[in-house]
Parts: C-alpha cells; sequence; structure tokens
C-alpha cells in the first residue's frame, strides 16, 4: 500500500517537471469585468496566431485571464502577481500614490460607455431617460418610487456596485462628481457586469449602472436628460463625444512591456485587435 | 382530546417532520440533475468549456478539482499520520495531549475562507508559491488534517490491547510497533479519513478561490506554478450569470458532476469503514 | 537500534509540531495582520458603522450581519432539530435510523457552493415573492440558507445526545407507567439538553464562517438595516465581506488590514463558540 502511495507521489512531483523545463510561457491577465470579454477573445485567437506564426512547436503560449474588477487588476498587476492589469477606469491619484514604485504604463485598446440601465418593464411603462439630479437623488435615497420620476408606482431597488469596480468609479463620477461617491440609497450590491446585468433582469424595478455592452431586452439603457436635451448611449454618440459617461478600455503593466506581453499588446492595437474590440461591443480606440 | 391521541398525533407530525428531512437530500439530488440536464450532454465529461463556460463541457474544471484534492491528501497524509502516532504511542504528558486536541479543533472549526486567506498570505506570497495548485493543496491540506487525524485516531483507539500488549511482551521498540503492527492494522481506518478528506476538500471553494485558480486560460498545469480551473470556481462565476438559463444550465451540470464526486467518496468512506468495524470485531 | 528509534520519534514529533504551528500559526498571522488598523482605529474599528476603502473602516455592520444571520438559522433550526432528533432517537428503528443517520452524513457534505446555487436559483425568489420585497437577497435568505445547512449536523449530534442518555432512565419511565411520548419528552430530553446545545453551538460556529453561500444571497450591503431588526433588508456578514473584497488588496496596505482584523474577529467568535459546543458535548458524555 505504501508502495502505490510512494508512485502516485512521485508521479504528482514529477509530471510537471517536464514540462516546466521547457516551460509554455504565460501571460496572466487580471481585471475589470468589462474589459475581460476582450482579453478573452483575443487570447482566444493570439494563440492560435502564435502557434501558427511563430513557433509551430510544443511552445503553446498560454493565456490567462481572470475577473475581479479594476481595482483587483490595478493592484495586481503592481504588485506583480499579473502580467497585465485590466481596467474600465483611470488610475486613481490614491493608487498611482500606493504604486508608484512599479511604474504602471497605460495601454489604451477601446472606449466604453456607461449606461444607466433600468428594467425592461420600467423601460416599457414609459421611462426613457432621466436628468443626473435624478439619478443622484435616487442613489441618495431621496427619491424612492418610480411613480416620482413619471413611472409605474413601484419603489425602485437601486443597485450599485462593489466600491473598486471601474463601472462604479465612473458613473459615480459623472453623476456625483465623486468616483468613491456614498450612496445610501443603495438596495443592493453586486460585482461584476454579469451579476448586476442578471439581478437588473431579475428585477421589475430596478436601476443600475452597466458597461453598454451588456445592455439587452431585459436591461435597458436610458438617456441622460439636460434641460431639453437627451443623449441616449449609442455608437454614434459615444464616438461622437455627445453621450457624457465613456471611459478607455486598457490594458496596465508596470513599465515597458516586452516579449509576449508586448506582441499581445501589439496585437491587441493592430486591426485585428481592434475588431475583437468591436466584436466585444465596444469602440475600437484607433 | 385524550393525552393519548394528542400524543400519537404528536408522534405522527414528528415522523412527517422527519420524512420531510431525509427527503431534503432527495430533493437537492432531484433539483440538481434536473436543472443540470439541458447541460449534460455526452461530451460533458471530457469537453473542455467554451464561450466563457456558457457551453461545453467542464473536462480540464473537474481535472483540476481532483488535482487539488490529490495534492491535499498526498500533503496532508503524512503529517495527520505522524501527528496522532506521535500523540498516542509516544506522547506521555497530559497538557500536552490537551493542547493537541484543542489544536485539532480548532483547524476543524476555522472558517474556510481564513484558511484561504492566510494561506495565500503565507504560502503563496512569502514562500513564494503564487497563485498556483501548489497553494491550494498545501492549504486544503491544512484544511483536511483534522478530518484525518479524526478516523485515524478511531482507528488506533480501536486497535485491541492485545495488540500492544503483545508488542510490547516480544520486546519490540515503539517504532518496531508502529511499523509492523499498528499501521498495518489500522489501514482501513486511515483509508477512511482519506476518503472523508478528500470528500471535504472537493467541494471547498472559499479556501482555494483566491489562491489556486483561474477562470481560463489554464487546460492542465504545466509546472508548480499554474493555477488550475475547477468546479467550484467555475460556478461560482457562473452562478453570478443566473439570468441566463443557458449558463445556468452549465453551472448546475458542474454541480451535478461535484455533488456526485462528493458523495462518491463518501459512500466509500463508509464502505471502508464498515470493513474496519469488521476487522475491530475479530 | 536505539538510534533509530529515537530518530523516528522525532520525526513523528516533528510531523506532530508541523500540525501545532499550522494551528498556532493561523492565530498568529491573524493578530500580526490586523494589527495595524486596530493601532490606528482601535476601538473605533469594531463600532464604526461606514465602511469606506481608503477612508474609514467600521466593522460593526458585518458584525451584526453575521450575528443576526446566524441567529435567525439557530431559531430556524432548534424546533426542528429537537423534534425530529427526538423522534429519530426513540420511535425509529435500528435500520431506519441508520437510514436517516445515513441521509445527514450524505447532507452534511453538500459543497457550500450547490447551496449557493440553489439560494441563489430558488430561495432568493421565493422570499422576494412570498414576502413581496424588492429583492430577493436579504438577511432573511441567508438565514434560511444556513439553516438548511447546519441542519444535518445539528440533527445528528443532538440525536447522538439522545441516544446517549442511559437505558435505565428509559426503563425506570415506562416502569412508572409513562408514555413513550412522555418518556421522550419529559425524561430523556432533559438530560440530553446539555449534548443538544453543545450540538446547536456546533451549528451556529460553523453557521458563522460559510461564505459562499452566504455572500450570493445576503446582498453585500454595508449597512445596518432600518430598522434593526428588519431581516428582510440586504446586509453583509465577515465571511462574505470578505470573499468579496479580499481580492482587492490581499497582502498589504489599510485595506488588508482591516479584512484580516475582520477575520480575527470571526475567527475568534466561532472558536469560542466551538469551545462551547465541544465542552457542552463533553460534559455528559456517558458511553
Amino acid at each position: 500500500m505504501f508502495r502505490v502511495l510512494l508512485i502516485l507521489w512521485v508521479a504528482i512531483g514529477v509530471i510537471p517537471f517536464p514540462a516546466s523545463a521547457d516551460h509554455s510561457p504565460k501571460i496572466q491577465i487580471v481585471g475589470s469585468t468589462t474589459v475581460l470579454p476582450i482579453a478573452s477573445r483575443a487570447a482566444e485567437r493570439f494563440e492560435k496566431f502564435e502557434k501558427i506564426e511563430k513557433f509551430k512547436s510544443s511552445h503553446r503560449l498560454r493565456i490567462l485571464v481572470n475577473a475581479g474588477g479594476s481595482g483587483v487588476g490595478i493592484h495586481s498587476v503592481a504588485r506583480g502577481r499579473s502580467d497585465i492589469g485590466m481596467a474600465s477606469r483611470e488610475i486613481s491619484p490614491s493608487e498611482r500614490k500606493r504604486f508608484e514604485g512599479s511604474h504602471l504604463k497605460v495601454h489604451t485598446v477601446g472606449v466604453d460607455a456607461v449606461a444607466c440601465v433600468i428594467s425592461s418593464e420600467v423601460y416599457d411603462a414609459g421611462i426613457r431617460d432621466l436628468t443626473r439630479q435624478e439619478i443622484r437623488d435616487i442613489y441618495l435615497g431621496k427619491i424612492r418610487n418610480w411613480s416620482e420620476v413619471g413611472g409605474p408606482d413601484r419603489k425602485i431597488v437601486v443597485v450599485d456596485k462593489e466600491r473598486h469596480r471601474g463601472t462604479r468609479h465612473v458613473f459615480m463620477n459623472f453623476i456625483f462628481g465623486n468616483p468613491t461617491a456614498k450612496t445610501p440609497g443603495t438596495i443592493l450590491v453586486t460585482g461584476s457586469n454579469n451579476e448586476e446585468q442578471t439581478k437588473i433582469a431579475q428585477s421589475d424595478s430596478a436601476i443600475g449602472m452597466l458597461s453598454y455592452a451588456w445592455v439587452n431586452d431585459e436591461v435597458r439603457a436610458i438617456g441622460i436628460r439636460d434641460k431639453k436635451n437627451i443623449v441616449k448611449p449609442t455608437r454614434e454618440t459615444i464616438r461622437k463625444g455627445d453621450y457624457p459617461i465613456v471611459r478607455n478600455l486598457s490594458f496596465i503593466t508596470a513599465g515597458e512591456p516586452n516579449g509576449e506581453v508586448k506582441a499581445f499588446l501589439e496585437y491587441l492595437k493592430s486591426p485585428e485587435g481592434q475588431q475583437v474590440v468591436e466584436e466585444s461591443g465596444y469602440i475600437p480606440f484607433t | 382530546m385524550s393525552s393519548a391521541t394528542f400524543e400519537k398525533g404528536m408522534v405522527f407530525f414528528l415522523s412527517i417532520l422527519t420524512l420531510l428531512v431525509s427527503s431534503l437530500l432527495l430533493i437537492i439530488l432531484a433539483t440538481v440533475f434536473a436543472k443540470g440536464l439541458p447541460a449534460l450532454h455526452s461530451g460533458f465529461l471530457i469537453e473542455a468549456s467554451e464561450d466563457f463556460g456558457r457551453a461545453g463541457g467542464i473536462f480540464y474544471q473537474l481535472m483540476g478539482t481532483l488535482i487539488l484534492m490529490t495534492g491535499a491528501i498526498l500533503i496532508s497524509l503524512p503529517v495527520a499520520l505522524g501527528s496522532v502516532i506521535y500523540q498516542t504511542q509516544y506522547l506521555k504528558s497530559k497538557t500536552g495531549k490537551e493542547i493537541c486536541r484543542q489544536s485539532g479543533q480548532v483547524l476543524n472549526a476555522t472558517p474556510t475562507i481564513l484558511f484561504g486567506l492566510v494561506g495565500y498570505l503565507f504560502f503563496g506570497v512569502y514562500l513564494e508559491t503564487g497563485v498556483s495548485w501548489v497553494t491550494g493543496s498545501l492549504i486544503l491540506a491544512v484544511m483536511i488534517l483534522p478530518t484525518l487525524q479524526v478516523s485515524i485516531r478511531e482507528a488506533i483507539e480501536a486497535l485491541s490491547d492485545q495488540y500492544k500488549e503483545t508488542g510490547m511482551a516480544l520486546g519490540l521498540s515503539p517504532w518496531s510497533q508502529i511499523k509492523s503492527i499498528i499501521v498495518p492494522q489500522c489501514y482501513y481506518g486511515i483509508i477512511t479519513g482519506v476518503f472523508l478528506g478528500l470528500a471535504r476538500a472537493a467541494g471547498e471553494t472559499a479556501a482555494i478561490m483566491f489562491a489556486a485558480t483561474t477562470f481560463s486560460g489554464i487546460r492542465l498545469p504545466e509546472s508548480f506554478s499554474d493555477p488550475v480551473p475547477t468546479l467550484q470556481t467555475h460556478m461560482l462565476v457562473l452562478t453570478q450569470e443566473a439570468a441566463n438559463p443557458e449558463t445556468l444550465a452549465q453551472a448546475w451540470g458542474a454541480g451535478l458532476v461535484l455533488l456526485s464526486l462528493v458523495f462518491f467518496l463518501t459512500v466509500m468512506a463508509w464502505i471502508l469503514r464498515g470493513r474496519l468495524k469488521m476487522e475491530a470485531e475479530l | 537500534m536505539k538510534n533509530e528509534s529515537h530518530g523516528v520519534m522525532l520525526v513523528f514529533a516533528g510531523l506532530n509540531l508541523i500540525f501545532l504551528c499550522c494551528a498556532g500559526g493561523l492565530f498568529f498571522f491573524l493578530i500580526f495582520e490586523s494589527y495595524p488598523i486596530l493601532k490606528l482605529h482601535g476601538f473605533d474599528f469594531w463600532l464604526g458603522q461606514d465602511w469606506w476603502v481608503g477612508e474609514t473602516y467600521g466593522a460593526l455592520p458585518m458584525l451584526y450581519g453575521s450575528t443576526l444571520v446566524t441567529a435567525l438559522a439557530c431559531l430556524l433550526v432548534l424546533p426542528l432539530a429537537l423534534a425530529v432528533a427526538i423522534f429519530i432517537s426513540e420511535f425509529l428503528t435500528s435500520t431506519s435510523r441508520r437510514f436517516v443517520k445515513a441521509v445527514l452524513e450524505l447532507l452534511a457534505g453538500v459543497p457550500g457552493i450547490v447551496y449557493g446555487l440553489l439560494g441563489v436559483s430558488f430561495l432568493s425568489l421565493w422570499i422576494k415573492d412570498i414576502f413581496g420585497l424588492l429583492d430577493g437577497n436579504t438577511l432573511a435568505t441567508a438565514g434560511c440558507l444556513l439553516a438548511i445547512m447546519i441542519l444535518p449536523t445539528v440533527l445528528t449530534l443532538s440525536e447522538d445526545a439522545m441516544r446517549a442518555v442511559p437505558a435505565e432512565y428509559r426503563e425506570i419511565a415506562l416502569g412508572l407507567g409513562l408514555s413513550k411520548w412522555q418518556m421522550a419528552t419529559g425524561v430523556v430530553l432533559p438530560q440530553a439538553l446539555p449534548g443538544i446545545m453543545g450540538a446547536v453551538l456546533l451549528g451556529i460556529g460553523r453557521a458563522m464562517g460559510e461564505t459562499i453561500a452566504v455572500m450570493l444571497v445576503v446582498g453585500s450591503l454595508d449597512r445596518i438595516p432600518d430598522p434593526w431588526f428588519n431581516i428582510f433588508s440586504s446586509a453583509q456578514t465577515i465571511p462574505s465581506k470578505l470573499g468579496r473584497e479580499a481580492a482587492e488588496s490581499i497582502g498589504e496596505g489599510t485595506h488588508w488590514s482591516a479584512l484580516m482584523a475582520l477575520g480575527l474577529m470571526l475567527f475568534i467568535m466561532v472558536l469560542l463558540i466551538n469551545f462551547l459546543g465541544n465542552r457542552c458535548l463533553k460534559g455528559r458524555s456517558i458511553s
């Protein structure tokens, strides 16, 4: 019996060795769930591209993509726990200070809009736009019922995001002028774009903030009203800069990238890479 | 109403409650199965996942879970065995034994998220094993230590004194006794502990989600520093997309596989425990 | 010969030491990592109600959530566990009893993430519909889910406690003309009470430490509900907070220290409860 265990032991210890001697290179990418679809799709295509064009050998480049949010992305690349951090917002001043020694470099690959979204039932009932002040009051808890803004008589389910999320920073910056604003009116806190989308779709009276690419039939984007002007988030308004809540989608490295990481970033900025950005529902940067 | 009728009524009521509680298991199983069915196609267990986990299979996730479990057992078993042997054969002082007992309870009761966080800090950051399957196995190994210890201790204590007396009468040193009497006789107890430990490690999510896993990009780990995808974290990510029924079905499918794994290991442990009792009665 | 034996003993002692270090090490690490924030804020950390990363850290909402959710689970589990334990222990045949115990052991092994899935897909929506809430992610949901999770453990230990009451008690009671029901509830149950207390405490310990299932259904809102007893509002527990935020600042910084301090609090609470629970179980142990 001991012999069986011993063999198992040796096997587990030895099996990684042959491969690690000739270790396949890998790129670790962590961060924003908004940027994640771009990274994942690009990773898939780049891996194939690498294999066919460049190496034609057992060297298979592996690109690991993980979620966590913009804050986690920035933190992990600054601390060397990942090669690239994905962020859907700017690096905050406090982060710049904290990670001074890491010399963070930002590589922007696309542009995205943050939409103020509501449950489709509320949208169908007539709410198509809100003013910045109204949104602010909803998140402050001053406006509690959809009827106060011309909607059905239903309590508003105010959905917020985890504080470090890029989408929240950008949204709050526009609504409150402060990326880390406090929102006493919040009923629920979600994490990734997926989770928020789910929650708003499941509810029939929710309001939230979501990357424009995640808008669908159940989760509708509303326009921002400013006196008589209503700006809805569409590819045109985003591209032209009319829609006010936009942000850069970036890949962040600690210092200048080189080797595989550099090649991957160049791929993202190339026409093929930009096509991936567009396919994921965002606006290409170039 | 006479008190006899009242009592009969109460007993009946209790029996219904018991039936409900027992059928809870069946309900959970049936639900997981029913919800997971749409995702279970013939290749589910052997295909890789596609489209952010919304389609395809869960092969690499299953492999990841199995790798973590196996690593955990291989690391934990010697420590568990060694420590229990020391405590039962060599340790004489009462305070010593008490400290050991309390330590075991501490490890058993600790919330698993703390294992994950402190474990990552200690193994992953300070010992620089990073976010990898090795870190995960180390953390799980610490976590299942008490589980293994309990079974091993049970087996050693069940050993009839006859064995000990025979060993001493033959003039054997403690080590010889351990080598030739205790360990071979406790074989079933040890293996029972192993299966229970595996079952516990298999389902654990909080302990490994920061320290060992990745959602995409890795198939099988190729070195000691690679993270792995696992069934548990796969399910966690998919659960957050609960509005999409296909994604959810994938999560349920993975859940069914995980549940089956845990149940299989537990049942195996029972069978072995039965053998242990049989042997002890001989 | 003697040297070999001695060497072997050292190996075993060493392995035992590793085991002891794991237990102690956890504790010391938590203390070490929490030190910065506790030095910075002191008592305010525990009483503060606001948790804004980068500004102020207040643990009260998390402590409150953890306590409430656990209390809720306990309340729901206790009557059910008692009732079913009485039935299994006193009214069930040996074979049926083994069957039910086996079922309970399997239930106890169901992974937390499966419960999480069940909670998100069913419990959340049911509670939302039944109580007409805005959203189903509430303290009540987490409490219910935890109750189901700890039920098998509490039940099986309670039942053990009842079985442990010596046969004489039952014989005497029946001999005195008491009915089975009266014997079970009037004689056996009171004797088994310490053991049952122990079972409940251990269940509480487990409920307090559960991360994944709670994280998915409790709402993750760092706020004490208004009014404080409103279990139908979203809130936050310590493990859920750790699960959601730890990735952001693992390893260093005030934020991490604050999270570790939460972890330390959780650790101490769970250990205390467990210690008491085990004490109760041992107290009346009659083999």
